[in-house]
């Protein structure tokens, strides 16, 4: 067999992920002074910012109720006491600074006068302080890729990084990548890689994200032997489409839920409904009620639907408030536009009841990272959804926007300083990414075996059946061997039929089973670990929250083997200038 | 509730690195009559053709990613309902990477090329910018055009002039009404062939976005006439 060919590239700063943490550690990367090089795993646009309502947490000044204290109170909240408390601050405390630097790209801000943003409530927040703007995730990601455009930043489209190429130190210096448009591999040789991949919704049947989110980065830190923190908590959306199937999942926005609530903390949001017609969520949150948390709600519908109280696609119903309609129509005209073609005039018009599920939105847990997104292995930086510990168990409506940008930023201003002080020879390594890229080619020859989808789609069963919202230990202990069953005897059967090299997407599937199966098995391990109910994460055998279970789990791996440990929580330092020292890495 | 139907989709198979000569290839998908067009390509490709090259990823309309042509018109293959009979082609005229998928090396440099940031005189100066909420709402509309690529497929002046199309002319307006850009934006559309448009509207009866270069267009061409103060009438 003759030798795998991969081509070989060199930069100062590699980032993997097209997102708006990818492309705010970019700019900032590139501004610190290093040369950037942007791998998106398809086209640059697609990538989950896009997809978002745009909800941006910040502390404008606008509300003189509001305060970063008070936001950073309201993350502590949301997330059950367990966030990393100083990553946590830094979102408060920083976040309207990188809303500013959004508007200084171009963005403008939804307004109710000339310098006065509009701001709303989302899930989880005790103050008006959202910011948004009617282009949402679209125009955020747009006016952010002007801004590489501007810097001349190379942006390499279809480049799925496969792994990180570690020196004998085990630091990073580069990162191997394969072209999916052309089927060849490239090893970068970089002072510094910044994992910007973002989260792995894709191991849910039904999710929210893109196809492509299957947490390769998270994976990726994983096997190069980084340390996860919070992995079994995932986020669920509850109010999602449920059909036709290509929008199964997708995210209802949640204007249409919240109805006047959306402005006013003391309105009611809109009723949720079983076939009985029973408002089933007051049994869950008698207080709160449909205008309780996104993971009281998503377990009170996922409940239901389990317990066949749910329509016979498979939802419930909401019951909108046509009163909300006209400030809908003004702020989310393309979710309006999506519930006419999706569902018909009279929801998009909210008079009629409206079929909604819960669907897998976000993963909370991820790298475990420091102030600067360093993490335990040296020249990787992690940045975004990728990253765990800033919004611990659960996460506010309209913080993943503000995290995003913040902690993006100070990834590629970490990578820009790591990639000055390396002074190792990454190109020297290139035999290791060819090593690694002959294994990834495996699959190819095989002619039999089972193809790539399918092993996806038992994945993402097991996943959504018992580590998604309702978790128990049995079914845990069950899916961890079933994972073990397919790493061992289904894994290496897996088939690529597609001959041509070019875009070949069952190879880029069976890639991304190995990264799907390392974090389902991660989350797997850590829930079952977690001997609690804590925000996201459900257990039926132990439905109460456990103050001995304030704590982290750390999942990492250990010849092989994964380990999880319980962490106490990190809360802040005492002196809080140290927070902002860059320094070396831990 | 959708209905059980039989979908026949002819598609346009071609991998440039090896055939001399694109194919069609025709499948029979059971589907049901509310499926996307994304929905019978993706069923086409789990259970029928393996090796068939599409792209697309949020499957909302959002990414803009899935632009294809569907009995010759050009639409998001996640938004478009699917229709019995269908012949699917990648968006033209765009170079093929293989099948439906396309080449957008030249799209991205052209919007690189049109240097679509503000071109501010003095540094911004820290927020909020004062911008008329108005105006913000409807810089807002034109910055969710999604680069999809599916009006420049569609436009008839691209197919037959120098016009780097109508996608673009929405962009350059978009910057030439943020009240802190200083760029040349209607020279810029000029020299990208603004001037070879007909005015047929078509893009912005395709527009998966619902938006209007068309109208960005005769707003650029008010000003060529009237000058500039006048693109606020």
């Amino acid at each position: 067999m003759s030798r795998t060919e991969v081509f070989a590239e060199q930069t100062d700063v590699l980032i993997a992920g097209s997102g708006a943490a990818g492309m705010r550690a970019a700019i900032a990367a590139h501004d610190a002074g290093a040369k950037v090089v942007l791998l998106a795993k398809g086209p640059r646009r697609a990538n989950h910012t896009r997809m978002s309502g745009g909800r941006y947490n910040a502390v404008s000044g606008l509300n003189p109720d509001d305060s970063t204290d008070a936001f950073f109170q309201d993350t502590l909240e949301s997330g059950v006491g367990i966030n990393n408390y100083p990553l946590a601050r830094i979102l408060a405390d920083e976040a309207m600074d990188r809303a500013y630097d959004l508007e200084s790209y171009g963005l403008a801000w939804d307004r109710t006068g000339i310098r006065k943003y509009y701001m709303s409530m989302t899930g989880g927040g005790t103050f008006v302080r959202t910011l948004g703007s009617v282009d949402e995730g679209i125009g955020i990601t747009e006016v952010m890729l002007h801004q590489l455009h501007q810097r001349g930043i190379w942006i390499c489209d279809f480049h799925m990084l496969a792994d990180v190429v570690q020196d004998d130190n085990g630091r990073v210096v580069g990162g191997l990548a394969l072209d999916l448009a052309k089927g060849v591999w490239r090893y970068f040789s970089a002072g510094a890689v910044v994992i910007a991949t973002g989260g792995a919704s894709q191991l849910y049947e039904t999710s929210s994200g893109p196809a492509i989110n299957t947490g390769d980065g998270i994976a990726i830190a994983l096997r190069a032997g980084a340390e996860l923190v919070d992995i079994e908590f995932m986020q669920f959306i509850p109010i999602s489409f449920v059909y036709p199937p290509s929008a199964r999942g997708y995210t209802l926005t949640e204007p249409a839920h919240y109805g006047m609530r959306h402005f006013d903390p003391k309105a009611e949001a809109a009723h949720l409904v079983n076939n009985q017609g029973e408002r089933f969520v007051l049994k869950h949150d008698p207080v709160r009620r449909e205008g309780s948390t996104r993971d009281v709600l998503a377990r009170a519908i996922m409940l239901e639907i389990l317990e066949g109280r749910g329509t016979p696609e498979g939802g419930v119903l909401m019951l909108p408030d046509p009163q909300v309609f006209d400030a809908f129509l003004k702020e989310r005209p393309i979710y309006v536009k999506r519930l006419l073609e999706n569902y018909g005039e009279g929801q998009a018009r909210l008079q009629e009841p409206i079929q909604v599920m819960p669907s897998a939105l976000y993963t909370l847990g991820g790298v475990r990272i420091d102030p600067w997104c360093r993490c335990s292995v040296q020249g990787l930086i992690v940045g975004g959804e990728a990253a765990g510990g800033v919004h611990g168990a659960n996460r506010l409506g309209g913080s993943s926007m503000s995290d995003i940008q913040v902690f993006g930023r100070r990834a590629g201003i970490a990578a820009a300083e790591d990639a000055r002080e390396y002074a190792g020879a990454g190109a020297s390594q290139l035999e290791k990414a060819r090593a690694r890229a002959a294994v990834l080619e495996a699959c190819f020859g095989r002619s039999d075996g089972v193809r790539p989808p399918e092993v996806k789609q038992r994945i993402q069963k097991l996943m959504w059946d018992h580590v998604g919202i309702v978790r128990s230990g049995p079914k845990l202990t069950e899916t961890l061997a079933a994972f073990r069953n397919v790493r061992e005897h289904v894994l290496p059967t897996v088939k690529v039929t597609n001959k041509s090299r070019v875009l070949n997407r069952e190879w880029m599937e069976a890639l991304e089973l190995e990264n799907l199966l390392d974090i389902g098995e991660a989350m797997a391990a850590s829930s079952l670990q977690r001997q609690e109910t804590r925000g996201a994460h459900y257990r039926t055998d132990f439905p109460a929250t456990d103050p001995e279970w304030t704590a982290n789990l750390i999942v990492r791996r250990e010849a092989g083997q994964l380990r999880v440990d319980k962490k106490a929580i990190v809360t802040l330092d005492p002196a809080p200038a140290a927070r902002e020292k860059i320094g070396a890495a831990a | 509730m959708p209905t059980d139907i039989k979908l026949r989709a002819e598609i346009r198979r071609f991998d440039p690195t090896v055939d001399a000569q694109p194919r069609y290839e025709t499948y029979e998908v059971a589907g049901q009559d509310n499926w996307r067009v994304l929905d019978v390509i993706r069923s086409i490709y789990q259970h029928q053709a393996g090796d068939l090259a599409y792209q697309f990823a949020c499957r909302a309309g959002r990414c803009g990613t899935c632009g294809v042509k569907v009995n010759g018109v050009p639409v998001l293959a996640c938004q478009e309902r699917c229709k019995p009979e269908m012949r699917i082609e990648p968006l033209t005229p765009f170079p093929v990477l293989r099948d439906l998928v396309v080449d957008r090396s030249e799209v991205e440099a052209r919007y690189e090329q049109h240097a679509l940031t503000p071109q501010r005189a003095t540094a911004y100066a820290g927020g909020p910018e004062a911008i008329e909420p108005r105006l913000a709402e409807e810089l807002c509309h034109m910055g969710s055009c999604l680069a999809c690529m599916v009006c420049v497929s569609g436009c008839p002046a691209v197919a037959e002039r120098a016009f780097d199309g109508p996608a673009f002319m929405l962009k350059l307006r978009h910057m030439a009404k943020h009240p802190a850009d200083t760029g040349a934006r209607l020279a810029q559309a000029v020299d990208a062939g603004m001037l070879e448009c007909f005015g047929c509207d078509l893009c912005t009866q395709l527009c998966p976005a619902d938006l209007s270069p068309a109208q960005a267009i005769r707003e650029f061409r008010r000003e060529m006439i009237f000058g500039k103060d006048a693109r606020h009438e």
